[in-house]
């Protein structure tokens, strides 16, 4: 079964300038670095590409921050397997596609968070959580990535999940879209 | 008290009740972050009348830094007879997009981005 949460769809066609990287787990041994590294490529390697009209000191900084917050997700939540980042970019719009794979139990507790995150205005939220988080100094992750990405930002971001039957766990692919100016 | 802490990509320093931070900060959550918040915390117990925090060469904090630095900002808030300033530069991207929050939290916090 399929379900899909948020509102980014990948929109840009076929001929967009796009990259794509596989962090392979086995190879690799997939680590914190592993994050900043491969974000500041692409967001120097897509900054390169967008042309007049477009901040590319603003694009690179913006493209590092977004992909650096959902690898660090996938980095952290992965239960198996490679990462998968397919990004694209054309007039301006920035996509970007991160697959990995995740537990069912991991799966649960995001679309429940994910549920009530999407009910709420994200700079509303942001405060709450950051109060939230000064009053629990056991809380070990922040979970500000993604409501600054939306609020700060104004990314769009949107969620796949599919399960894979052979083994229980779930494939979930994060969308995220910026519009960089 | 310790008054630096440096690796191969950032650095925080305390000169009086000014802190310093340079380079790219990617820390991997809350507990990565604990020594340099009790730095913070120890300039903060010194009670000096502004605690200044220089992030004019932070080029990059991930999320978990920027809720490090929220965090701060509430503890000064409950002390309200210290003042709190915030330097950025406008040559750094994520300092104007995501600075404004802590002002949010904490209204007479002041900002300088320049």
């Amino acid at each position: 079964m399929a379900e899909h949460l948020g509102s980014a769809h990948l929109e840009n066609s076929a001929s967009a300038k796009n990259y794509r990287i596989v962090l392979v787990a086995d190879k690799l041994d997939i680590s914190w670095h592993h994050c900043g590294t491969t974000s500041d490529f692409l967001g120097e390697y897509f900054s390169r590409a967008c042309g007049a009209g477009v901040d590319a000191v603003d694009a690179r900084h913006s493209i590092g921050y977004l992909l650096n917050e959902i690898l660090e997700n996938a980095v952290k939540f992965r239960e198996t397997g490679n990462i998968e980042v397919i990004c694209s970019l054309e007039n301006g719009r920035f996509e970007a596609g991160i697959a990995n794979v995740i537990s069912r139990e991991t799966t649960d507790s995001f679309q429940k968070h994910l549920n009530v995150m999407l009910k709420k205005d994200p700079g509303e939220l942001l405060l709450e959580r950051i109060e939230a988080n000064a009053l629990d100094p056991e809380s070990g992750g922040s979970g500000l990535g993604l409501l600054t990405l939306m609020n700060d930002y104004g990314a769009e971001l949107g969620w796949q999940f599919e399960d894979e039957h052979v083994n229980g766990h779930v494939r979930l692919n994060t969308i995220a879209a910026l519009a960089l100016s | 008290m310790n008054m630096e802490i440096s690796t191969n990509d950032y650095r925080v320093w305390v000169e009086g009740a000014k802190i310093h931070y340079e380079g790219t900060m990617r820390l991997s959550g809350t507990e990565a972050y604990a020594p340099i918040l009790s730095l913070m915390n120890d300039v903060l117990a010194s009670k000096p009348e502004t605690i200044c925090l220089d992030l004019t060469g932070l080029e990059f904090l991930n999320s978990s830094g920027i809720n490090l630095l929220a965090k701060f900002t509430i503890e000064v808030r409950k002390q309200p007879d210290i003042g709190i300033e915030v330097l950025g530069s406008k040559t750094i991207p994520w300092q104007s997009k995501s600075l404004k929050n802590l002002q949010r939290l904490h209204p007479a916090l002041e900002l300088q981005i320049n």
